[in-house]
């Protein structure tokens, strides 16, 4: 999905899924459950809270720690997954998930100081 | 059509207080104070008679200036006080009032008043006070003061009242002035010095000062000589006392933060008398400064503050350059403001002082410092109040409970060796500048993110004395010697030491910093020695140390200062220490900053 990776993707967390849907996000999240069949695993946000993220192929490695996903969010919340990161948490310093929710409280509340889409359009 | 109180020029006149009387402003005029401030003379009118001699307390004089006060404007008297003169004539001082309506809303003249003239109505008439006054008799003094506090109940005061004994009223301090001679006030000192002595070719001499307060305002008193024998013993800090006679002059601003254009001397007529009956006259007058507003205030200013102490250091002992031995303590004040400051203790108050429990505590008189940025020092002449009984210390109580607590608080003082969240001068480059950081009489230091831009690689190592202490540049004796001027010695070979001048810049500006061995060594990664070896021999390693140097981003702690050299000035940025930048600390810091300001909006 080219044209996903080609416009701005507003980087949420769960309570702000819902006005997202039908547009590329970035959710950066804890891995709590892989599904058996790898083809779906649950994250949890710096406020505690889950999100389904879905994939389009099978996962080939273990799964864990810190990821940060890009896609679309569904009408039913759920994130289909374009690519993702893992944030290692064996390398450089310790991912702060609830600071990072913080900070993204900040770029929500004040749009007019982080206008990331029009960089994007740019 | 605003309706005027009428009767309250005859009421004035005959010494009947009146409170809250809406009068006409007739005519204000201006009159020369000579080497003191003007006075203004105001012509007042109730619709029935009108007054001329009203006088407006100096404190009041912006109102005159400003044009507040003019002709016609309908106004609110709220507090004054009546002086009788030597020829019994009566002087009523405006302290307070506000202008309900101003001249241009009001067409013209209200009513149509005749001037008051004494006899006219058949209000009482007061005895006309004595030219010399007996010094007050303390039993009749307490009785009348007694009757009139159940009259008034708490409240402020508005005027002073005619006592039938005929035995001289209570003025207030506000309304003192070297105008009038026959006075008594009841005040309380808040504050007294100790005896200085002083020897000089005119001669010697001792004296003591006072700070005292009543309702209406504070002032200080000094007594000299002969006074401090008749007095400095009878007077207890705390205590109430009534004090009459003493010479006003123009006060000397620059030692203290009283609250009085004039200020008071005992003379040889002076007398002063304990008061039993004090509960009414308030314990102490601050204008507090809000912690936050301290950086715009100059140095050396005296101040008054109030603040939760958040945390108490241990006492520590100094000696003085006199070899004597002092307590010294530090605290930091948090306010309102969300700002913290470090208060320095003295002596006995540092040794009694207990900050546990986190007591509200209130310094008048504190003596502001650019030390670290800004701190306060508690003198010999400022009163430390814990838990003061004032409304602005249950508003701080009920504030830090609720949410001060919480906060980290961001310090104007600069703790050397701490960085991090409470203790750390944050500033941007630009704010460097904006407030003039280093401008003063010392040095100022700050910290701050930023990131190197440039580094000059020209001249950035000297050979330096190879003694161990010793950094001093060396002179090439051409012979393979090099000489140190300090040690006073010849050497072989010498080690090569780093100044290196670079600028770095923020969002915001750009600073040129000069970073000595340490610093230069941590922003180029490598030690001085090995640089001084690559630049003798390996030019293109050397330029890409510095290449690779540039462009990255730490936190430095910087001193600046002004320096003149040849009538030239400039300020001088050093690095005193170079660090990586903490990136959840600089987040954290950030995002309380930005909700702080949000907050503010």
């Amino acid at each position: 999905m080219a044209s996903l990776l080609d416009t701005s993707k507003p980087r949420i967390n769960c309570s702000m899924l819902s006005q997202h849907i039908g547009r590329g996000v970035c959710f950066v999240g804890r891995v709590e459950k892989v599904h058996p069949t790898g083809k779906t695993f649950s994250v949890s946000d710096g406020e505690g809270k889950s999100a389904t993220v879905e994939l389009n192929e099978p996962l080939e490695e273990e799964l864990s720690g810190i990821v940060e996903v890009i896609g679309m969010v569904s009408s039913k919340g759920v994130i289909t997954t374009t690519t993702y990161n893992i944030l290692r948490e064996d390398k450089g310093i310790p991912f702060d998930l609830e600071l990072y929710n913080e900070a993204l409280k900040v770029i929500h509340d004040f749009p007019q100081y982080y206008p990331f889409e029009v960089a994007a359009s740019g | 059509m605003t309706k005027l109180s009428e009767g309250t020029i005859e009421a004035l006149s005959n010494g009947t207080g009146v409170s809250d009387a809406v009068l006409q402003l007739v005519n204000i005029r201006k009159l020369d104070g000579g080497n003191g401030p003007s006075r203004f003379r105001v012509m007042m009118s109730d619709g029935r008679h009108t007054l001329s001699s009203f006088m407006l307390s100096t404190q009041l004089n912006h109102m005159a200036e400003e044009n507040i006060l003019a002709p016609n404007c309908i106004c609110n008297l709220k507090r004054h006080v009546t002086n009788i003169l030597k020829d019994g004539r009566r002087v009523v001082i405006i302290l307070e009032i506000d202008v309900i309506k101003p001249a241009k809303d009001v067409a013209g003249r209200i009513g149509d008043p005749t001037p008051y003239t004494e006899g006219q109505s058949k209000g009482p008439q007061s005895a006309p006070v004595p030219e010399n006054r007996p010094p007050l008799q303390p039993q009749n003094r307490n009785e009348v003061n007694r009757g009139l506090n159940r009259d008034f109940g708490k409240k402020a005061p508005s005027v002073m009242p005619n006592t039938p004994g005929g035995s001289s009223k209570v003025v207030p301090i506000a309304s003192l002035n070297p105008y009038q001679s026959k006075w008594t006030i009841r005040a309380r000192v808040t504050n007294k010095s100790s005896i200085r002595t002083w020897s000089n070719s005119r001669g010697d001499g001792k004296l003591f000062s006072m700070e005292i307060v009543d309702e209406s305002g504070e002032i200080r008193v000094t007594g000299f000589n002969q006074e401090v024998d008749k007095f400095y013993s009878l007077i207890e800090a705390g205590k109430v006392y009534y004090i009459s006679k003493g010479s006003l002059k123009l006060a000397n601003k620059q030692y203290t933060s009283v609250k009085n254009d004039y200020e008071m001397t005992l003379n040889g007529e002076s007398t002063i008398i304990p008061c039993e009956d004090s509960c009414d006259v308030p314990m102490v007058q601050c204008d507090f400064v809000s912690i936050g507003d301290l950086e715009n205030r100059d140095k050396d200013a005296i101040v008054d503050v109030i603040g939760v102490c958040k945390s108490v250091d241990d006492i520590s002992r100094l000696t003085t350059k006199s070899n004597r031995e002092v307590s010294k303590r530090t605290l930091s004040l948090m306010d309102m403001s969300g700002k913290v400051v470090t208060v320095t203790l003295w002596g006995e108050e540092a040794e009694k002082f207990d900050g546990s429990s986190q007591p509200v505590v209130a310094i008048k008189g504190a003596k502001l410092s650019d030390f670290g940025g800004r701190s306060l020092s508690a003198s010999f002449s400022s009163t430390l109040m814990i838990n003061p009984d004032i409304p602005e210390a249950y508003k701080l109580r009920g504030w830090y409970d609720k949410e001060g607590h919480a906060m980290d608080g961001q310090s104007l003082t600069e703790v050397k060796g701490g960085s991090g969240g409470g203790n750390t001068n944050w500033k941007s480059l630009s704010d460097v500048k904006t407030e003039h950081l280093g401008h003063g009489d010392k040095a100022d230091y700050y910290t701050c993110v930023a990131t190197i831009v440039f580094l000059r690689k020209e001249n950035c190592l000297y050979q330096a004395c190879p003694s161990q202490d010793c950094n001093k540049k060396v002179v090439d004796q051409q012979n393979g010697m090099f000489r140190c001027e300090k040690c006073d010695k010849e050497f072989p070979n010498f080690k090569y030491r780093l100044i290196l001048s670079a600028n770095i810049a923020d969002y915001g500006d750009n600073q040129w910093v000069t970073c000595f061995q340490e610093s230069a060594e941590a922003i180029l990664g490598q030690n001085a020695a090995y640089l001084g070896q690559l630049k003798d021999s390996n030019e293109a390693a050397f330029d890409e140390v510095f290449q690779h140097a540039n462009f990255n981003t730490f936190v430095f702690r910087n001193r600046v200062k002004l320096e003149t050299y040849n009538d030239e000035s400039r300020i001088k940025a050093t690095v005193m220490d170079v660090k990586p930048v903490d990136h959840k600390e600089y987040s954290k810091r950030l995002i309380l900053n930005i909700r702080k300001l949000a907050a503010n909006h």
